[in-house]
């Protein structure tokens, strides 16, 4: 159950499809609530700027935060894939996510930039962002499905929503960023 | 066929034995419980089979034998000729006793203490009528019964207690040898030492994930000591730097020394100053000397350990290439049969170490050359007979090892490619111009084989699985073994396949390439030459770059145009050049610059970046740098592509431009003839059907010109064979492929459908959408 939750919603999933199954969540959680069992209702979610919005991971996506990193670049990817870096012996790949999610341009120097490092069963990748934002503890059933309305960036990239401090934070869908990068010819 | 050394084998037959004997000891039991259960049945089978046939690899014969009865045992269990009842159990367990026996005397000059013959007699009789016949041979010898180390009585025992009691069987069995031969008491003890050896084994087995953790974990420090390899260099510089210093220091002392000394004392306390300040310079410049002798020493030292342990831990993983050769025989002698030849095939330094990664690898593109050779090398006997050649064809297949290094080649002594032939089909298959065939010498003719979709007369069939040409082998060797694949063939004569592939896929030779601030890394193992040329060595010809090397001519292309990416231009006078050769073709590569050489570890591109066109991983240099690796198929394949060759991917854009593509299905069963046309209908072909071959060879013969034929084999007025070869022998239709699919999955039947000329032979049994279409696609250009 947590494992879901955590994971986030399902790539591809229709809205209205999403919301079901937010509110069988909710149900659910509410059952665990009334057994009594401590399954932790909040989660944690991890804030990053992307120009002039806020986005958000869950933490537990999150394997790392990497700062002052040397990017190699490898020619012939998209362009979103800004290079590898090499952490520790690992080589991971490197993404302008805010192009991917065609954001525009970050507004700090990409070489200066902080990256999250995040994961799923499959794939690793860093992501640069503006800024590294705090670290949210949230009830789990504040999590909204995604808003059709939410401005520029297309349903596919985000997973969630959430409100903080009166201010729309998308839950980035992860398992679409760290879709695998295979050969385009 | 070339003798192993088999002792090196009866090891590893012993250790496999083990674990199989016990299965099959443990199988009896429960059988006994269960006598119906087909998957156990299944599962003692196999293992017999196993037994058999690895006891026979390694010469141990008598074994086989007994394996061979218990299979066949098993077999009339399986099929339901014979229901397995308690009472057979003794004659099993007489049986696996005996094996066991048989195995852990291996290789020994021991005289045999079993009946062998008897036992032989009984198992067959067994296997023919049941335990009551068995029952009937005589019975069994003393011997037999007493010498055999029962393992423990299974009945009751589980695996690790019947472990425990191995020691007790030994003392058991030289029990036996005290009674029977006594007197001669030096053999004796030499006996039981050897038995006592036999017990304890000097190997364990390790989990192939531990071994490669490990490994990794070795290049990380293979890394860290190129590093600190580096940083004494820097030292060196450093300790350079500072001997500058020193000198100019004494050189200032002593202009000190020749100022004249006034009275004020200012002179005086300077030179207080200087002197303190000298005695710390000598004591600093005695330390960092010091410090850097030691350094010094350690770092070399490290480096003799760290090349030592990066060499043995890639033997870990080393293994003889025998473990491949070893199911090549039976292989061969099934490919001889299916193609009606008579082969034979020499295997030679098997003993040759390879990495395991490798090895794994390598069993598929050899099965295809072998098959290759098999099938498009050697002629039929009779025309060799005609040739003179001996009527026997041979095929050796050989391993050694240069440098760093494996070679294996493949050599058969058949017709040879005739260069000719294939000018001519890579011309109808429109891969090059009639006069640029004529232009390409006999070497490069014959590497046109390589060429993508390129397959000369080649019959599909399922043993090459999907029809793979010898592209994708060579494609294989060179991406993912990081070798290379080369052919070499005299007319008349036969061809020799050289694979050199590098010891391990961990690390290769590497030319290291600057372009623009960038690094890249291309394995040597295809770079061809480096060369700095004057620009105007550099000729024009139809607007493209080429220099002349040895009277060839080698198109010229900027990495930067095939990377993308900014360059700086090359420093000095002179352009450097790296050419490659790949296919027969060769190809140069502007760089900024040529770096060197040098060994590096191979790294992928991380989880996210599983597949990038032009790169096929990255190094991590001593300084922690990242350098892509560069994948030269691709290379070559953008840098043709650039330089205005044909490649096969223009073709079949070209193909598609020129409307849908038909087929001709000829099925007499309406519900196969279906659903082949729904299938290629729903791959976009236009499908016109025939109910028999006749009908098929009418519209054919109409004028109907589909771009493959799909035929079965029985069929009313005409069957596919005979429709085959009208088309085979038609003038006009000749150059359609056609496509066998049957249930006729006999070699004999295989082998007609190979004679009447069809191009791929799918029997329905593997018969799936994909491979289908995709044999047809592949028939198609």
């Amino acid at each position: 159950m947590a494992e879901i939750v955590e994971r986030g919603l399902v790539p591809g999933s229709s809205i209205a499809a999403t919301a079901d199954e937010v509110l069988a969540r909710r149900a659910d959680s509410l059952a665990h609530e009334a057994t009594g069992e401590d399954v932790g209702d909040s989660v944690g979610i991890l804030l990053f700027r992307l120009g002039d919005e806020w986005y958000a991971v869950y933490v537990s996506d999150v394997r790392e935060i990497y700062q002052e990193y040397a990017i190699t670049p490898i020619p012939c990817v998209p362009e979103f894939i800004l290079g590898v870096v090499n952490i520790r012996g690992e080589i991971i790949s490197v993404m302008d996510v805010a192009k991917l999610m065609r954001l525009g341009q970050l507004t700090s120097d990409i070489a200066l930039a902080p990256a999250i490092v995040i994961q799923n069963e499959e794939c690793t990748t860093a992501i640069v962002v503006d800024e590294i934002g705090d670290i949210l503890d949230i009830p789990r059933e504040g999590v909204e499905p995604p808003l059709s309305v939410m401005d520029k960036v297309s349903a596919e990239f985000i997973a969630g929503s959430v409100y903080w401090e009166s201010r729309l934070i998308g839950l980035v869908n992860i398992d679409r960023i760290l879709e695998p990068i295979v050969a385009n010819s | 066929m070339v003798e192993f050394d088999r002792s090196a084998f009866i090891g590893k037959f012993q250790e496999e034995a083990q674990d199989l004997l016990q299965r099959l000891n443990e199988g009896v039991i429960q059988l006994e419980m269960d006598p119906g259960n087909r998957e156990l049945i299944d599962q003692m089978m196999r293992d017999a089979h196993t037994v058999k046939g690895s006891s026979r690899m390694v010469g141990l014969i008598e074994i086989s034998d007994i394996a061979h009865r218990l299979e066949d045992f098993m077999i009339r269990v399986r099929e339901g000729e014979m229901k397995y009842t308690p009472d057979m159990s003794d004659y099993f367990f007489e049986a696996l006793d005996a094996i066991v026996y048989l195995a852990e005397n291996a290789g020994k000059d021991i005289k045999l203490e079993i009946d062998l013959d008897a036992l032989q007699t009984r198992l067959s009789a067994l296997a023919a009528g049941g335990a009551e016949a068995a029952a009937g041979t005589p019975e069994t010898t003393v011997a037999t019964e007493t010498a055999v180390p029962a393992p423990a009585p299974p009945a009751e025992s589980d695996s690790s207690e019947e472990y425990d009691d191995g020691d007790e069987a030994v003392d058991d069995l030289e029990d036996v040898h005290d009674d029977e031969t006594s007197g001669d008491g030096v053999s004796r003890q030499a006996q039981r030492e050897d038995s006592l050896k036999a017990k304890v084994q000097p190997t364990i087995r390790v989990k192939t994930a531990q071994i490669d953790t490990l490994l990794n974990l070795v290049s990380e420090v293979v890394i860290a000591q190129i590093k600190d390899e580096q940083r004494t260099v820097e030292l060196r510089q450093a300790a350079n730097d500072l001997t500058d210093i020193w000198q100019a220091w004494l050189r200032l002392k002593s202009l000190l020394n020749s100022v004249p000394v006034d009275d004020d004392g200012m002179m005086l306390s300077i030179m207080d100053e200087v002197s303190t300040l000298d005695g710390y310079l000598v004591d600093r410049r005695r330390a960092q000397t010091g410090f850097l002798k030691g350094y010094n020493d350690d770092v070399s030292r490290t480096s003799i350990v760290v090349t030592d342990l990066q060499e043995q831990g890639m033997r870990l993983r080393m293994l003889p290439v025998s473990t491949v050769f070893q199911a090549f025989p039976r292989a061969m002698r099934d490919l001889a049969r299916s193609f009606k030849k008579d082969v034979e095939l020499v295997l030679e330094g098997g003993d040759t170490e390879l990495d395991k990664k490798v090895l794994e690898e390598i069993n598929d593109p050899l099965v295809h050359i072998m098959r290759n050779a098999v099938d498009h090398g050697l002629e039929p006997a009779a025309d060799r007979v005609e040739l003179g050649k001996p009527a026997k064809g041979t095929i050796r297949m050989s391993a050694r090892q240069e440098g760093d290094h494996i070679v294996i080649e493949i050599s058969d002594d058949g017709r040879g490619i005739d260069p000719d032939k294939v000018r001519a089909a890579a011309v109808r298959k429109g891969y090059i111009s009639e006069s640029e065939a004529s232009a390409l010498t006999d070497r490069e003719a014959t590497y046109l084989i390589f060429e993508k979709g390129f397959s000369t007369a080649a019959i599909i069939t399922e043993i090459s699985g999907r029809g793979v040409g010898m592209d994708v082998v060579r494609e294989f060797i060179v991406e993912k073994l990081k070798g290379s694949l080369d052919v070499q063939s005299e007319m008349g004569k036969g061809t020799t396949f050289r694979l050199t592939i590098p010891l391990t896929l961990a690390i290769i030779r590497a030319l290291m390439l600057r372009v623009g601030d960038r690094m890249y890394a291309l394995p040597t193992a295809s770079v061809e030459e480096t060369l700095r040329v004057d620009p105007s060595e550099i000729i024009k010809i139809e607007g493209r770059e080429v220099i002349r090397r040895q009277r060839r001519t080698v198109p010229l292309v900027r990495l930067t145009d095939i990377l993308g990416v900014p360059g700086h231009g090359f420093e000095g006078a002179k352009i450097p050049i790296a050419t490659i050769g790949f296919s027969g073709h060769r190809m140069g590569f502007i760089v900024d610059a040529l770096v060197g050489e040098q060994q590096i570890v191979i790294k992928t591109l991380g989880s996210h970046l599983h597949k990038v066109v032009n790169v096929a991983g990255v190094t991590i240099l001593g300084a922690g740098e990242v350098v892509p690796i560069l994948n030269v198929p691709d290379l070559m394949d953008n840098a043709r592509h650039r330089s205005g060759q044909r490649t096969y991917g223009q073709m079949t854009a070209e193909k598609e431009s020129s409307g849908p593509r038909r087929v001709l299905i000829c099925e007499d069963s309406f519900t196969t003839r279906e659903l082949e046309r729904s299938i290629f209908e729903a791959a976009g072909y236009e499908v016109e059907v025939a109910m028999d071959g006749a009908q098929g060879l009418q519209k054919l013969r109409e004028g109907l010109e589909p771009d493959a034929v799909i035929t079965d084999v029985q069929m009313p007025n005409m069957t596919g064979f005979q429709l085959t070869r009208a088309i085979k022998n038609d003038p006009q239709l000749l150059n359609i492929p056609v496509i066998i699919v049957t249930s006729l999955e006999r070699d004999e039947e295989k082998a007609e459908g190979i004679e009447a000329g069809a191009e791929a032979y799918i029997t329905k049994s593997v018969f799936n959408q994909d491979t289908l279409l995709d044999t047809v696609e592949r028939l198609i250009r």
